[in-house]
Parts: C-alpha cells; structure tokens; sequence
C-alpha cells in the first residue's frame, strides 16, 4: 500500500531465557495506514504486547532481542537505528498507551509534574504554555475540572481518570501513531465506552494512525479499520473488519468469533476453542496452531503457512487457501 | 532557552525531590514515635552545641598543669602527697570548680570544650562522610539495576570485592599511608562505606525498574539518565534517607575508634583523643573517659532512634 505511515516486515523478537528461547513474536509483518486503526487481536500471550514493544525497542533486552525483520517508520528502520533516533520517535512520533494506568503512572509525582516532564522533552516551550498544553489535553480527554486533576496523584485519581490521564500524556507531543496495548482491559464497562469514544475522536478530529492491540473482538467491531488476528508470534490474517466478521478465513479466526457470545442465540454453553495456546519455548512445527485445527492436513505439520492474498485486501496464512489457490492454477 | 523557562526547570527540578504536603505527612508520623523525637532532640542539642558551643569556651587545646584532673562540677577526689622530711602523706580534697564545670584531664584542659570540639568533629565526619558513602552507594545501586546486564555484573562484582575488605584494617592502612588528616580520613570512610547503600538501593530499583511507570516515561522519549534521576531515584529517595541516618552513628564510631588507636587527626580534638587520653588516667580521673563515651553513647543512639522513626514514618505499611 502506498500511504503506509508504518511497516512491519518479518519481525522476530526471541527471549533467550534459561529455560530455553521464547520465540514472542516470530515473523509478524503488517503495515499501518495515515488515519487508519489496525487491531491486533489475539488470545493472551500470543504475543501482541510484545510486538508493540518491540516497534519501539521497550522490551528488556537482556534477554529480548530482535533477531530479524524491520520496522520502517518514515525511511528508517526503527530496528537498527541510532538510540538517540529512537528516543526521538519515542512519545514525539509514536506513543505508547499501556494496559495499567494505575503501574504506568509514576506514583510519586503529581499529574502535572508527569505531563510537563513529558511536554518539554520534546519541546521549547516555556511552564505557562506547557500547563495550558496539558489542561486542553486533560479537556479533550473529557475530564472534569482538568486545572484540579493536574495537581493530583495517581492515587487519588478514579481508575478511569488515570487511564485518561495516561492517553492525555501520549498525547502530549501530538505523536502520529498511537499504540494502545489493551487499554480497556482495567476499567469497567462505563468508562470503556468513554475511552473507546475518545480514540474514536482522536481518529476523526485528529486522523490519528492507531494499533489498537485487544482479545475483544467486539471492541474491534467498534473501532478498528482493519484486523491482524495474531497466533504464536505471528500474523494469521489480516482483513478489514467486515470481511473478518463476516467471511475469517483461518480456522483460528473461525473460532475465535464463533466465541463471540450472540444475544440473539439461546446457547447454554459458549463454543470455544479446544487446547490451549502453544507454549512459546516450544512450538509446534509447520502452522503453529495445527494442534488445535479442526480442519488440519498432514501438510500442517510440517510446512509453515505464509501469509498469502486471497482477496486484494484479505491475506491469511493457511494451508487450505494456499492449496486451494495452488489448484487454481 | 528562556531564563524564565530555566528558572522553572529548576523549580520543578526542587519540587521533584521536597513536596510540601508529603513532607508534614511524614511529620506528622514522625512525631508520634517518642524515641525518634527524642533522639533527634538530642541531635538538634548537638548541632547547636557544635555550631555555637566554641564562642562561649576555652581553647580546647588549652593546658595548664597546675588544675590537671580536676573532677567535674559536684565531684571531690583525694589527692595524697608523701612527703619525704616528715614521712607523712598530706591529702588535698579537690573539687569541681565552676569555671571546669566537667573537670579537666590530666594536662588540665577543659573537658567541656574539649568535647564541643569533639561534637564537631563527629558531626562533620559523620555528615560528609555519609554523604559521599550514600552519593556513591546511590548512583553505583541506580545504574547497576537500571543498565543490568554486564555493567550490573561488573558493578556488584566491584562492591562484592569492596565489601570483603576489613574496612577498619583499610582505613588504618591509608591514615598511616597518606597521614593522619581529618580530610583523608573522611573521604575515606566514604570512598569505603557505599557498598551497604548500593546493595540495598540496587534491589530497591531493580523492582522498580520492571514496573510500568519506568516503560511509560521512556516510551514518551525519556533518556536514561532523565528515567534513573526524574524517576527512579525520587521513588527510593526514602529508603536513600533512612539509610544515610542509619549509618552516621556507624561513621562516628569509626572515626572514633581510629582516634582512639591513635591514628586519628593529630591536630583536632575529637571524641576518641579523648577517650585515649583518658584509658590512662582511669583509676583517678574517671571522668576523662566517661564523658566522651557518655556522648558517644547517646550520640549513636540518637541516630539510630531517629533513623527508626523516620524508616516507619516513612513506611506506609507501619502501624504507628
């Protein structure tokens, strides 16, 4: 695609742990469109979080290393690049939203301290300007009465306000990219819906590029342009939403939205999908999720699937379709 | 860059480190654990005694031999002469006189200023001593657990090796090496003492580091340095003060020790000159080496009750 902001190209971060080598993200590779939100959806420790780590290099190394692949964001490679460079791109081109407010926000400083900290990193601006930068932040992200919760602390903020307060405070260097790692997750359903309408707005009034990492499929529906569906490190498909909805592809993708829970069905048992995530120190060879497929052939266990276009903007990687496309020629 | 904009870096530089609001929280706390308030009455008693104490005495190196041992203020001791011609003993009673009010020692110097002097000494040892152990200890345990890896390796390595070394040995091999001045004992005492403060300043950022607070300040662009001494640091700035009141009593017991061998600052009179002088004289004039070791004494012990109170003051956990 020609306007993609971000590309990930064959990414591998491996952990060499003592136990053996943890392959989180093994060859993930997708590219990120101006003013679009991609999902990456996933089970938990298929390695989505990772992957968003390792676009800015945040991960601990030792023992985390990126042993191959690319991430080219404006002509250079984030991957290798100088750490100053890198520090640069930090929070000024591409934030970070975490999961936790609570553990994201240095406890022994008031919001305001933390905002300003952040502001003037990145610029020369004076504290006048920079209090007023933060207060229409804090505005923007719908908290009330945002001159009082700059002086407050993380503790004496609701879960809601800190998880705000931390959108508020990517925000603050206006980055291009914004990666959200499951930033729903620790708040209740009320204020889900307040953030989720925010990034919603960041997308419109600011045509924000969002990574938008979550395991709720219905906030994808909501939210997202496109989706990666993520198993074992790597990207199995990769559609817009609707297609995914309506006609997913990879078996693994099947069932993650047969998950779904419908209102309208009377089921007393929610279908699932048998087995469990592989252990990342060990992976199973050829398509990582071939233990699990209901629709697995002996091709499955011995050669890896790659990611593959059956529709101009629909790529799975399996070997069903890759037979198939295989057949037709 | 502004000079407005300098100045208010440098304000929100001081805010990092002194909050107002916290700071008589833990006051508040504070002062409920009586030991600690009355260990750091005794230290502010001190303080004013080291820094005023000197207008108001005598040169304490001042002797004169004609009122050597005079026994404190409320004291008498018996002094027999024999005398040869008559082959009598003559007893003199001598008692404590205003103007000695704590005696003198056997060269007739005023204890009372002799043991300002030695506050001073201790307090100013103790201090920057103190200081330069907890500065390093701080900065080697921050970097160790923040860059990890070999430097980590190498750092704690170094302290290890650090610590196997018989520090009072060490300290009396550099006195004897580079002479006996207060200054090189200081420094040294503090090039020796960190190894503690490391260690413990280590573990404490070593769990702070992998907290999300830490990725979040440098996934906004922080640079290292900015996320060690903006972030880390402030978040064991307790833990770095408790420490530091803990281990002045252990730094004026070294100085003190080393005075008391002999091996101390020729030229300044410190707690343990006069305890040396005073092992001497201890069947006559007790006094000598009571009271420097009575202020030694509560000296030690002050410190360790104020840095007891201000570790729980501190702890949110404690029940106070």
């Amino acid at each position: 695609m020609s306007d993609a902001i971000l590309k990930v190209d064959n990414l591998k971060t491996w952990f060499y742990t003592r136990r053996g080598t943890v392959k989180a993200v093994n060859g993930m590779s997708y590219s990120l469109n101006k003013g679009e939100c991609l999902c990456l959806v996933g089970e938990s420790g298929c390695g989505k979080s990772v992957s968003a780590l390792s676009l800015l290099r945040l991960f601990d190394s030792p023992p985390g290393r990126i042993v191959e692949g690319h991430v080219l964001y404006k002509g250079v490679d984030l991957v290798n690049c100088t750490p100053g460079h890198l520090r640069s791109v930090r929070g000024k081109d591409i934030a970070l939203v975490f999961q936790n407010a609570q553990a994201a926000l240095n406890p022994v400083f008031s919001i305001e301290d933390q905002m300003l900290e952040q502001i003037k990193v990145h610029y020369d601006i004076n504290n006048r300007a920079a209090i007023a930068k933060a207060q229409t932040l804090l505005e923007e992200m719908m908290i009330p009465a945002p001159e009082r919760a700059l002086k407050m602390y993380p503790h004496q903020m609701s879960g809601g306000m800190k998880q705000r307060a931390m959108i508020a405070m990517s925000l603050s260097c206006d980055p291009e990219i914004l990666i959200a790692d499951e930033p729903t997750t620790a708040v209740d359903v009320t204020i889900r819906a307040q953030i989720m309408h925010i990034f919603r707005r960041l997308k419109t009034s600011r045509n924000m590029s969002i990574i938008f990492i979550t395991h709720d499929l219905s906030l994808v529906r909501e939210i997202g342009d496109r989706v990666a569906v993520v198993y074992a490190g790597k990207v199995v498909e990769l559609a817009p939403v609707a297609k995914i909805m309506e006609e997913p592809a990879h078996p693994y993708t099947r069932g993650l939205i047969s998950c779904l829970p419908d209102i309208s069905s009377n089921l007393n048992r929610l279908p699932s999908i048998p087995g469990n995530t592989p252990n990342p120190l060990d992976l199973p060879p050829g398509c990582a999720f071939h233990p699990r497929c209901s629709m697995a052939m002996n091709i499955c266990s011995s050669n890896e699937p790659f990611l593959t276009g059956i529709a101009d903007d629909h790529m799975v990687a399996c070997h069903l379709y890759n037979a198939r496309a295989g057949e037709n020629k | 860059m502004s000079e407005l904009k300098e100045q208010t870096r440098k304000k929100a530089r001081l805010s990092v480190y002194f909050n107002k609001r916290l700071a008589s929280y833990y006051w508040e706390r504070l002062k409920k654990h009586k030991l600690a308030m009355a260990g750091l009455g005794f230290i502010g008693f001190l303080i004013l005694l080291a820094v005023l104490g000197p207008f108001f005495t005598q040169d304490p190196t001042y002797s004169d031999f004609n009122i050597a041992n005079m026994p404190p203020l409320g004291f008498s001791r018996q002094e027999s002469v024999y005398d040869i011609k008559t082959d009598e003993f003559t007893t003199t009673v001598i008692s404590g006189r205003l103007d000695h009010p704590l005696g003198t020692d056997s060269k007739g110097r005023d204890m009372l200023s002799m043991l300002i002097s030695g506050a001073r000494i201790s307090l100013l040892v103790g201090l920057i001593a103190t200081g330069i152990a907890i500065f390093i200890g701080s900065l080697i345990g921050v970097l160790s657990a923040y860059l990890g890896g070999w430097v980590d390796n190498v750092l704690m390595r170094f302290t290890d090796i650090m610590m196997t070394f018989p520090f009072f040995l060490l300290l009396v091999l550099i006195v004897f090496l580079f002479g006996p001045s207060l200054a090189i004992i200081v420094v040294v005492i503090g090039l020796t003492g960190w190894t503690g403060a490391a260690r413990l300043i280590r573990s404490e950022a070593l769990s702070l580091r992998t907290r999300d607070f830490i990725t979040a300040s440098r996934a906004l662009g922080a640079s290292d340095g900015r996320v060690m001494f903006n972030h880390l640091i402030p978040n064991v700035a307790s833990l770095i003060i408790v420490m530091s009141t803990l281990s002045i009593p252990g730094v004026i017991m070294a100085e003190a020790a080393l005075s008391f061998i002999g091996m101390g600052d020729p030229l300044s009179t410190s707690w343990g000159t006069i305890l040396n002088a005073g092992q001497h004289t201890l069947d006559t004039a007790w006094w000598v080496a009571v009271e420097p070791g009575i202020m030694l004494f509560l000296t030690v012990l002050s410190f360790n009750f104020f840095g007891d109170g201000l570790r729980d003051a501190f702890d949110p956990r404690a029940i106070i």
